[in-house]
């Protein structure tokens, strides 16, 4: 590099393009590993070309249930349960979802390594990634129905809990990427460790964390129809028992209403999220004076 | 710039907008209406703690020996074989539908709003549902299973790499453009080299998802450990549970760790 001469040099070669054998390599890796798992499943193709039919056979099913009056005698009351256990999964998401952003906030704090010191941050972050292994219905199956019972608040205490692994990590992280200068000036005018952290990090950080709690009530809106199966209440429960019975209308009615109360909420909850992370829109520099 | 500014005084505090109370006693009554619909009790904690800790405690009790049984070994290949197969079928499905998702790729707005509209359908029901319904079209097994995170994984890959096509640079896009390339040219040249790091990185974060939710899916009929799961709550058969809990946790800990080495490794 030193003795690179100051004259004119000829026109570079077309760049030599980087060797791609590694590349290539680690794809047909890849793809074996694809193939050995499909063979190891052993699925049975032919029901693979039965899929169509059968599909279209339980959609007309399933749109007939949505297509008869709702307002109507059985209907109305099949869209009235529905919308109850829809209910009560909302409920059970939200609830859930509180209870696990107020944990997992102080948990966040102990697990980022500028707000904590290093042999609290190890431990507390070993336990949410534990914690984050476990699928909900673990949660359900060992400790709440056990001492709760087969009820909505067993399947809520679950999701709680399991929102306490992601909150935690996602808040940890959002802690760790703040900028040190607000900080610094909280320190320069004297504020001890706590208000350091109320003043310094938390506004730095809350629309961050406001959002990632939005997502997980979105997830846990999902993720609380497994709890429903083993009995601990919500959306899932109805869809357990109606496609043991292969009611196919009351299925359509059922997964209607999933569909559509999903839809709105996430898209409540997405506006809301987009509005704390980007701010206000912003006014007109007129209106802006006006308020000065 | 010549003009020094005045010298400015204490800066006022922002007024705070009447809007935040408004929200404040929203959520509230929100909280307080879904405690009352989930009957929010606290107090089966303290009360109940006894008799169910007689339960917990046979949790206590692994019986390592199921753990070795040749149906437990094969139920969790299945669970595995579910997962890689759906997530790669889910990925390259969703990748196409990614690139229609996004106003930078697909330049037919009816097209786009429809393909829009279809991903949060797919995502807005649960992996649960979709369980559920592929077990009723094909049968009880692992078949089901895996078209169920297919499906599970075409909405949230879809989603991700949508958006990340919405935030290319367009640089490459305009070089394409004034090259003559097509719709599906400017999307293999100027696209998809920006998208692939993200992309991939999206279907290992999947991956991860999946090893759980395939576990999940086997409790409503979809073959593998989480049938076994089912089968020994059923029989009450709390050391066997338990074990297979243990097991499942070790080696959703071993391939977080293995996925989060890979995406460490793509994101360079």
């Amino acid at each position: 590099m030193s003795a690179v001469p100051s004259t004119l040099r000829p026109a570079p070669a077309r760049p030599v393009p980087p060797p791609r054998w590694r590349l290539v390599l680690v794809e047909l890796a890849a793809l074996a590993l694809v193939l050995v798992c499909l063979a190891g499943l052993q699925i049975k193709w032919e029901r693979l070309a039965d899929l169509p039919a059968s599909i279209g056979l339980y959609t007309s099913l399933m749109v007939r249930g949505l297509l008869n009056n709702p307002f109507s005698e059985p209907w109305s009351g099949y869209w009235l349960v529905s919308l109850e256990f829809m209910a009560q999964s909302l409920a059970m998401a939200w609830i859930g979802t509180v209870i696990g952003a107020m944990l997992s906030f102080p948990l966040g704090f102990l697990a980022a390594s500028n707000t904590a010191p290093r042999w609290v941050v190890i431990p507390i972050r070993q336990l949410l990634n534990a914690i984050r292994a476990v699928p909900d219905v673990i949660f359900a199956i060992v400790i709440m129905v056990p001492i709760v019972g087969l009820t909505p608040m067993s399947g809520t205490l679950a999701l709680a809990f399991g929102s306490i692994g992601t909150l935690g990590k996602l808040t940890s992280e959002a802690i760790e990427g703040i900028q040190p200068g607000p900080v610094e000036a909280v320190r320069s005018s004297g504020a001890g460790p706590l208000q350091l952290l109320r003043w310094g990090v938390a506004p730095q950080i809350m629309p961050e964390v406001i959002a990632f709690w939005l997502y997980r009530f979105e997830v846990n809106i999902r993720a609380g129809a497994i709890l429903g199966v083993v009995g601990a209440g919500g959306i899932g429960s109805l869809l357990s028992n109606l496609f043991g019975q292969r009611e196919w209308d009351r299925i359509g009615i059922a997964l209607f209403v999933i569909v559509a109360v999903t839809m709105i909420v996430d898209a409540i909850s997405g506006a809301i999220r987009h509005r704390v992370i980007a701010g206000a829109p912003s006014r007109p520099a007129t209106a802006s004076g006006a308020i000065v | 710039m010549t003009t020094a500014p005045p010298r400015s005084a204490r800066p006022v505090r922002p007024r705070r907008s009447p809007l935040v109370g408004v929200v404040l006693i929203a959520l509230v009554a929100v909280t307080i209406a879904a405690g009352l619909v989930i009957e929010f009790d606290l107090l089966p904690l303290v009360t109940r703690f006894t008799r169910g800790w007689s339960v917990i405690s046979q949790f206590l009790l692994p019986d390592w020996a199921f753990l070795v049984r040749p149906s437990t070994v094969a139920a969790l290949g299945t669970t595995l074989a579910t997962a890689v197969v759906s997530t790669a079928v889910g990925a390259a499905i969703a990748l196409v539908l990614s690139l229609l998702a996004s106003r930078v790729t697909n330049r037919s707005g009816a097209l786009y709003r429809v393909v829009k509209l279809l991903l949060s359908m797919v995502r807005s029901l649960p992996d649960i549902a979709w369980g559920l319904l592929f077990v009723a079209f094909v049968g009880v097994g692992a078949f089901a299973g895996t078209l169920a995170l297919v499906m599970f994984n075409i909405g949230i890959i879809a989603k991700l790499t949508a958006e990340t096509v919405d935030a290319v640079d367009p640089g490459p896009l305009e070089a394409a453009d004034a090259a003559g390339a097509n719709t599906a040219q400017r999307a293999r040249v100027a696209v998809l080299p920006q998208i692939l790091p993200g992309f991939a990185s999206y279907t290992m974060y999947v991956f991860e998802l999946n090893v759980r939710a395939a576990t999940v899916l086997g409790m409503v009929g979809a073959g593998g450990i989480g049938n076994l799961l089912a089968i020994e709550l059923a029989r009450f058969n709390y050391d066997n549970l338990s074990a297979l809990i243990v097991l499942l946790f070790v080696v959703v800990l071993l391939l977080d760790q293995l996925s989060g080495l890979l995406r460490r490794r793509l994101a360079r």
